[in-house]
């Protein structure tokens, strides 16, 4: 029943790239949202990823870089250096900005840390100086690029003009954009105290207790809350995934739908024109079991088939992107590979389930018709 | 004579469509007997119930009243899987469209009811071949339907007919769509190298007059009723006894 089911399907070419094709874009779709989703939550937490700090503090209550507002008492960096099993802590202020680079202004996290900070500057640059002076700043290579920025050119952030100084690389997604000012300047536009911080980024000793330094830090830090930087890294992944978590889950279903109807579609118009064929394997004395083996597996061939297609399609599409928008990162993992192969096929073997009904109420009797 | 020797037993068979003064009778209390070796052929009018008929022989159809045979197994007494496995492995049909299916092969029709009697393989294979190269289709085993004749097609609807070795075959107008030297030479295989010389019983429907030369026994149906024709051409002719009625 494998043969024919296969023979069908290879028979039918036009039928064959139709079903296959529908689901392959369904499945595109599906691993291109998922990937654009995926790359959001890479993007958002790479500069965590990036900084050598194993430890975070921040305001109490606050358990997020992202969408969340931090302020430290300006002695707290000075506290967090004095404990034990600390190699270097940073100091990181930070605040959401609007830069005014054309007709919109674009919005980004404007980062700051001092001068002689070991860490918490752009962790790689295109071009240029990762420390901007008092009337300078640093933003992305491809937000520059995208508004025909260069060295030298003046952005007006927060009302006040600043010159770019420098150019770093990863630090522009759909999702989060970075860019990096001078610490004094920042305290002065968003008015908080000189030397105060938002988020203290720490550095462990080689030998040091990672859980024995963040109790002391606590300790020593009392009105912070500390952090270990995948604790940080995935409780700012829980919060993009909930804020985008219906619009990918409702694409996600869509798909699903377009990828059902499509398999559907193609295996019902398939089976029906092969009506005659199947009453006659029914007369000749095949059993119902057969019958739907050979329906089921013509579905499930098209939709592996199509699967396969639209994994390969969703890479090269994810190849693409990446060179045409750097600012759009879209991952497609082989994990969710695995995890999404399952549902296309449990989809598949539902789309199945109509022209099966079909099959199975055939009247043998239309062999004797001419 | 012994029962046992009777392929195919139809013991008063009657099939009403509808009901009340819209019923049609197709088929009005038929009786026929089919022994091993036997060939037998039905005429009769458009409209006589010869494919009623020849459905209820093929177990496709159940009757309203009346017993169906086969090779001793009683057709009313089984559900619908137990009848799709008689059919399988005690009848083989040829149809005059032919009903082969387009996606395969020569070889892979007449495999694929042997695959259903879960023959697989190069057992089936090898029987396909076997039986395709003795109708002459030694050369077409690999072509599809599509770029086969009229009578290509029909011996590889023969050899797929006798491809699970049925006691009975039941052909429906097998030289329908043939012209008359083709379907001279296919009822010669199918009936005398392949059918009757093997033992097999032959039912054949037909409006062809001149399968009359090949039958033992020559039948008329008309409005549902069976009848004695007679046979032409010096073949054996039915003998009174088998008719039940």
């Amino acid at each position: 029943m494998l043969r024919i089911a296969w023979r069908n399907l290879l028979h039918e070419r036009v039928r064959m790239l139709v079903s296959t094709g529908g689901v392959a874009l369904s499945v595109l779709l599906i691993f291109f949202m998922n990937g654009v989703f995926a790359g959001s939550e890479e993007h958002a937490v790479a500069y965590m990823q990036n900084q050598p700090a194993e430890l975070w503090l921040m305001q109490a209550g606050v358990e997020n870089l992202h969408m969340s507002t931090s302020l430290l008492p300006p002695d707290a960096l000075a506290r967090a250096r004095q404990v034990d099993g600390v190699r270097e802590a940073t100091g990181l202020l930070n605040a959401g900005g609007a830069l005014e680079l054309g007709e919109e202004p674009a919005y980004s996290y404007l980062f700051a840390v001092d001068e002689d900070a070991p860490f918490g500057q752009a962790w790689e640059m295109a071009v240029g100086d990762p420390d901007p002076g008092l009337r300078e700043l640093v933003i992305d290579v491809a937000l520059a690029r995208r508004y025909g920025l260069e060295i030298g050119d003046t952005v007006t952030v927060l009302g006040r003009a600043l010159t770019i100084a420098g150019l770093s690389k990863e630090t522009f997604g759909i999702a989060t954009s970075i860019s990096w000012v001078n610490k004094a300047a920042l305290s002065s536009l968003i008015g908080v105290p000189t030397g105060a911080d938002s988020y203290i980024l720490v550095q462990l000793e080689p030998d040091a207790d990672k859980e024995a330094v963040a109790h002391a830090l606590q300790e020593a830090v009392p009105e912070a809350n500390v952090l270990t930087r995948e604790a940080f890294i995935a409780s700012d992944q829980e919060m993009i995934r909930q804020m985008g978590a219906d619009i990918i889950r409702a694409m996600t279903l869509v798909a699903y739908v377009v990828g059902l109807l499509v398999v559907g579609l193609t295996i019902y118009t398939a089976t029906v024109e092969r009506a005659r064929e199947y009453a006659v394997l029914k007369a000749l004395g095949a059993q119902s079991g057969q019958l739907m083996r050979a329906v089921f597996a013509q579905a499930l061939l098209s939709s592996v088939l199509g699967f396969g297609a639209g994994v390969i399609l969703a890479v090269v599409a994810a190849g693409l992107v990446g060179r045409l928008l750097p600012e759009m990162l879209v991952l497609v993992r082989p994990e969710e590979v695995a995890r999404q192969a399952p549902v296309i096929l449990a989809v598949t073997a539902l789309a199945a389930l109509l022209p099966l009904s079909r099959v199975l109420r055939l009247d043998p009797m239309v062999v004797f018709r001419t | 004579m012994n029962t046992n020797d009777h392929v195919l037993d139809l013991r008063h068979v009657s099939k009403v469509y509808g009901s009340g003064h819209t019923a049609v009778t197709a088929a009005d209390h038929v009786s026929l007997r089919v022994r091993r070796g036997e060939i037998v052929l039905i005429m009769g009018p458009s409209g006589s119930g010869k494919t009623t008929l020849l459905s209820m022989a093929g177990l496709l159809l159940r009757p309203t009243e009346g017993q169906i045979l086969l090779n001793g197994h009683d057709a009313g007494r089984l559900n619908q899987r137990q009848l799709a496995g008689l059919r399988l492995h005690s009848i083989g049909f040829v149809f005059q469209a032919y009903n082969l299916l387009g996606a395969l092969t020569a070889r892979e029709n007449v495999e694929v009811v042997l695959n259903i009697a879960g023959v697989k393989g190069k057992i089936a294979r090898r029987r396909a071949i076997e039986l395709l190269e003795m109708l002459g289709l030694g050369h077409r085993l690999e072509h599809k339907p599509a770029d086969l004749s009229g009578g290509e097609k029909q011996r590889v609807a023969i050899a797929r007919a006798l491809a699970n070795n049925p006691p009975l075959i039941l052909a429906d107008e097998p030289t329908g769509n043939l012209d008359s030297k083709t379907g001279q030479e296919v009822m010669e295989l199918l009936c005398c190298g392949l059918g009757r010389d093997q033992g097999r019983a032959i039912v054949i429907v037909t409006h062809n007059d001149r399968l009359r030369q090949i039958a033992d026994r020559v039948l008329w149906l008309e409005d549902g009723r069976l009848s004695e024709s007679g046979g032409q051409g010096g073949q054996s002719v039915v003998q009174a006894a088998s008719l039940h009625n």
